[in-house]
């Protein structure tokens, strides 16, 4: 791998020439603030991970120049958009220089008849949504970061969108990108050359290759975005159950319905709804029966929407569950268009509230195996809370997986309270080893690391060769091939393991 | 018109809601604040900040809304619909 | 990557002890909603200097990675808006469920204050607070000093002292005359008795936002002492930035003994238009877009008035952007930031007029005169004229003619 050097006068110099010295960052606080993600972080070893300098390119030629002036020095360069993501893509595992996009933020003209928009990666999609608002249409990429994540981190990851149900996750709506390889070109991907065709049968399928890699395979410099018709209605529905298996099997019965305009369908189990009720963020009380919640939403036309709604209000109705209102129903779905886990939901042993990270698993799950990984992963966290009282189980949701089909896996998520600030080796560890635990039961049940944020955090990221198999083999293949350097964001994924054998 | 004073700005007594919740401010709920005496210590905010903290999160979520689509179906139309239905159609 | 094994001043071990609770629940979140609202962070997209670094600081100098030498001048990026702790998660979802909230501001202020106390100065704050000790308000021009302060009100006969004082702000007593001037006769004609202050010095609010709190504590002792010499037990207020001094800074220092009742004038006009003593007959045929000062809207959620003020004026047609959107909009004037990076500022102010730009609209109206210069000065090359929602009003009643428009309103 790339040996990290201290960064001497004349490659300082060099960045300089490339991007300007005003934005060639070298101060601690500037390199000290982009070590981190929301992630979970070993607050303990913060100095590990602190770049040893700062850049801030505007163009996709500045960004080039960086790259192959870190090929020829053997400089790591990691790549940071929002740094928002719940995985550590963006966290310098090698130091290195820090490739920070934001500048590039250039929004190109809303083209109406083919349905597109190209934007720099800097540009965050609720301001997008925004200004796109007069013309009708909106860029429907619905992360709980909506309205902090930017779209080069989008692509980073191959996020999921709450709305990818209805309108597909990132890889469905990012038409093509542009991308900077590991060795300096500036190449497009997307279907076939056409920079808005929506299909294509020409060649491999680049595009996705380069989607999720956790900016190991290069950085995303444009994006051409989908623009689809900004819904005329919503209908949100949250009903209380008395069991889980009322709400599972009511949610397999609504996800398998047919009914095209369904954004989502969500579980909470009994451990979220105990959760909910000591501290949601707009705390409601719940009635002492309630077990659990199940819940839809819909978007689209008027013309679609309500008649699909009424069915489905059918099919939960005769759940036996029961309807919150439409005001706590609609608040409590737009709030989900925008929602991190706050720290004060930490709770100690005795009730005390305490500052806890969220670590969200992300797995996605077989529709028939939710019940028993959630019984499984309550178990293991639950181990883990008994030892190391600074994690907390937060409870489990359930969420509509495939895009454009919300049917057959979920993407299940068992929220963790961390408490960092007392992190050291040993509870570091016993935390590293849980998600490891967690990441085998996914895929014992046939499931996958993480439908959402990516699978390269550490403990989970041991068992990637496990779930991908002779996949992953090709993955350190191209690793090698695209980056015979090992410096886009080397240590990611065990990657690094491409080069030892050669 | 009645100004700022900082007389005002003391919350009303609390009402214990569950054995983790108690309301002060109408339609308020708040942690029991024995919940925060060991690690994190509630601070003290004026009557004026925790409505303001209310009232711009129904602002936030609103806005939110209108900027997803432009109406939400009702629920509870669709359910007396439906149960109104039920009742000519036994 | 350590610190210098030099002992940390112990004013540091205090700041730190006072914020490590508010600095881990950042932290601990890391979610960074307040990026994409910092007027700051918008025209520089440097995140060495967001909310989420300024609480992340204190946690790295907790594990002593970093030095106040280290962090002090990135403090200095900061309007003191307030956008980033209201859309914080921590506040805006559960702030009052805990009664903990994000409180950036405060967080700012405190830094700027440690580094202050331990002799690292920004060299224009420095010279600015100098200045203002001695000449008892801000130096906002040439020529301000303590003989002039009421210079603004020589023509109106307003008696000294009474129950209700008038505090008139700085940059209004001194630059934008023809505003508080304005606020008086629309006083004055709804029959409002209030009387000026015998020897006005300016609020400290300023000192206090760049970190001089000692100077800032005198100044509020004055003023406090200067109150009750008159015999006030109400002050009128006409602008944000005082309004937040006497309703935060005020309270804090004073305790129980602080029983003054602190109004703010635009609050107190609307009601005045809304009970008939105040009549607007004089059309305004402009159309005219509202700019929601940040520290009324993001910090005191005050949002309505001016709005309803804005409807009440004839001939006017108001193209409103909502105040939540507004959250995002800032002119760059606040917390000093213009007199130590009039570049920011004028940056800033620029982004706020290219967004009132793109409606269809002459007039950008604000509540605010510190933001009335910079805005001013940017609306510039568009055809976008800048005033005070007061003396809009003042126009609207007959009393005043718009000051320094290029482009006469009709009835004049």
């Amino acid at each position: 791998m790339a040996t990290v050097t201290a960064l001497d006068d004349r490659v300082l110099e060099g960045l300089a020439e490339i991007v300007g010295h005003q934005y060639v960052l070298t101060s601690k606080t500037a390199r000290i603030n982009r070590a981190r993600v929301p992630s979970m972080f070993a607050v303990h070893r913060w100095e590990e991970h602190v770049p040893q300098v700062v850049v801030l390119p505007a163009s996709a030629h500045e960004v080039s120049e960086i790259v192959k002036l870190a090929n020829r020095e053997r400089i790591p360069v990691v790549p940071r958009a929002g740094g928002t993501g719940l995985v550590d893509g963006a966290v310098p595992l090698n130091r290195g220089i820090l490739v920070d996009i934001k500048r590039m933020d250039h929004v190109g003209e809303v083209d109406l008849a083919e349905r597109a928009i190209t934007v720099g990666p800097g540009v965050n999609m609720f301001k997008l949504n925004e200004m796109l608002r007069p013309y009708g249409v909106m860029y429907p990429d619905n992360p709980a970061s909506y309205t902090c994540a930017l779209v080069g981190g989008r692509i980073g990851t191959n996020g999921w969108s709450l709305l990818g149900a209805r309108f597909g996750h990132v890889r469905n709506l990012v038409i093509s990108f542009e991308i900077v390889l590991p060795t300096g070109e500036i190449i497009r991907v997307g279907e076939g050359g056409g920079i808005k065709t929506r299909s294509s049968s020409s060649g491999y399928r680049l595009k996705e290759l380069f989607m999720g890699t956790q900016g190991t395979l290069g950085i995303v410099t444009e994006a051409t975005l989908e623009l689809v018709k900004r819904p005329e209605a919503e209908f949100s529905a949250f009903w209380l159950q008395r069991s889980y298996d009322t709400a599972w099997k009511t949610g397999g019965e609504l996800m398998r319905s047919g009914y095209a305009t369904i954004a989502g369908v969500m579980l909470f189990d009994e451990r979220k709804v105990d959760f909910v009720r000591r501290d949601d963020e707009a705390y409601v009380p719940q009635p002492d029966w309630c077990e659990a919640v199940c819940a839809f939403a819909l978007y689209g036309n008027r013309a679609e929407v309500r008649p699909a709604a009424k069915e489905m209000m059918r099919i939960a109705k005769a759940s036996g569950g029961e309807y919150v209102g439409d005001e706590i129903a609609q608040l409590d779905w737009s709030a989900r268009h925008d929602r991190y886990a706050t720290p004060l939901h930490g709770r100690t042993p005795n009730g005390q509230v305490a500052p806890m990270s969220w670590h969200c698993e992300d797995a996605g799950i077989p529709y028939p195996k939710v019940p028993e990984i959630r019984k499984r992963w309550h178990a293991i966290v639950d181990d883990l809370v008994a030892r190391h009282p600074i994690f907390d189980d937060w409870g489990m949701f359930s969420y509509t997986n495939g895009p454009y089909k919300p049917w057959g896996d979920m993407l299940c998520e068992i929220d963790v309270g961390i408490w960092e600030e007392h992190l050291d080796d040993e509870t570091w560890g016993a935390w590293v080893d849980c998600k490891r635990e967690i990441a085998r039961a996914s895929i014992e049940v046939g499931g996958t690391i993480s439908a959402a944020h990516g699978s390269s955090r550490a403990g989970e990221v041991d068992l990637v060769p496990l779930e991908l198999g002779g996949a992953y083999d090709v993955m350190k293949t191209i690793k090698r091939a695209l980056d015979p350097n090992n410096i886009m964001n080397p240590g990611k994924y065990g990657l690094d393991s491409a080069y030892e054998d050669g | 018109m009645q100004g700022y004073r900082r007389a005002d700005q003391t919350p009303p007594p609390a009402q214990r809601i569950t054995d983790l919740v108690v309301m002060r401010h109408e339609h308020i709920y708040e942690v029991d604040p024995d919940l925060m005496t060991e690690h994190v210590e509630q601070q003290h905010i004026p009557a004026w900040d925790m409505l303001r903290m209310v009232d711009s999160r129904l602002e936030w979520l609103y806005m939110l809304q209108a900027h997803f689509s432009d109406e939400r179906v009702s629920g509870e139309e669709l359910l007396a619909e439906i149960e109104a239905e039920e009742a000519s159609h036994p | 990557m350590t610190a210098d094994d030099k002992p940390a001043d112990p004013s540091v071990g205090r700041v730190l002890d006072d914020w490590r609770n508010a600095a881990y629940n950042c932290f601990s979140s890391g979610h960074k909603f307040c990026r994409e609202v910092c007027p700051v962070l918008q025209v520089t997209h440097d995140e060495t200097h967001s909310p989420t670094a300024f609480h992340a600081n204190l946690v790295a100098m907790d594990k002593g990675l970093l030095t106040i030498e280290d962090v002090a001048a990135d403090y200095v990026n900061c309007t003191q808006c307030g956008a980033c702790e209201l859309r914080c998660p921590n506040t805006i979802f559960a702030g009052d469920f805990y009664r903990f909230r994000t409180r950036t501001v405060d967080l700012v202020k405190a830094m700027r204050a440690l580094a202050v106390e331990n002799d690292i100065h920004q060299p224009e704050w420095q010279r600015w607070n100098l200045q203002t000790d001695e000449l008892k308000a801000e130096p906002v021009l040439e020529g301000v000093s303590q003989e002039r302060v009421a210079d603004w009100a020589a023509e109106l006969g307003l008696p000294i002292g009474g129950e209700t004082i008038l505090f008139c702000d700085c940059e209004a007593a001194f630059y934008r005359t023809s505003q508080p001037k304005a606020v008086a006769k629309l006083l004055l004609a709804a029959g409002v008795e209030f009387g000026l202050m015998r020897e006005q010095w300016c609020c400290g609010g300023p000192a206090a936002e760049m970190g001089y709190v000692d100077q800032a504590r005198r100044f509020a002792e004055h003023n406090i002492a200067d109150w009750r010499a008159v015999g006030a037990k109400r002050i009128l207020v006409l602008d944000p930035h005082d309004y937040i001094t006497f309703t935060e800074d005020y309270p804090k220092y004073f305790g129980d003994d602080y029983d003054f009742e602190i109004v703010l004038v635009i609050e107190l006009i609307a009601e005045l238009i809304r009970d008939g003593r105040l009549t607007l007959t004089v059309p305004v045929e402009r159309r005219a877009t509202y700019h929601d000062p940040c520290r009324l809207n993001k910090r005191k959620g005050i949002h309505r008035e001016p709005r309803e003020i804005m409807r009440a004026i004839p001939g006017l047609t108001f193209e409103d952007v909502d105040h939540v959107t507004q959250w995002g909009y800032c002119s760059g004037a606040g917390a000093g930031l213009g007199i130590e990076k009039p570049e920011l500022t004028a940056a800033i102010s620029a982004r706020r007029v290219e967004q009132a730009a793109t409606l269809d609209i002459d007039l950008l109206v604000s509540a605010c005169v510190w933001s009335e210069r910079p805005l001013s000065e940017q609306a510039a090359p568009h055809a976008i004229e800048v005033c005070d929602l007061m003396e809009l009003v003042a126009h609207a009643a007959g009393l005043q003619p718009l000051a320094g428009l290029n482009v006469a309103a009709a009835g004049d």
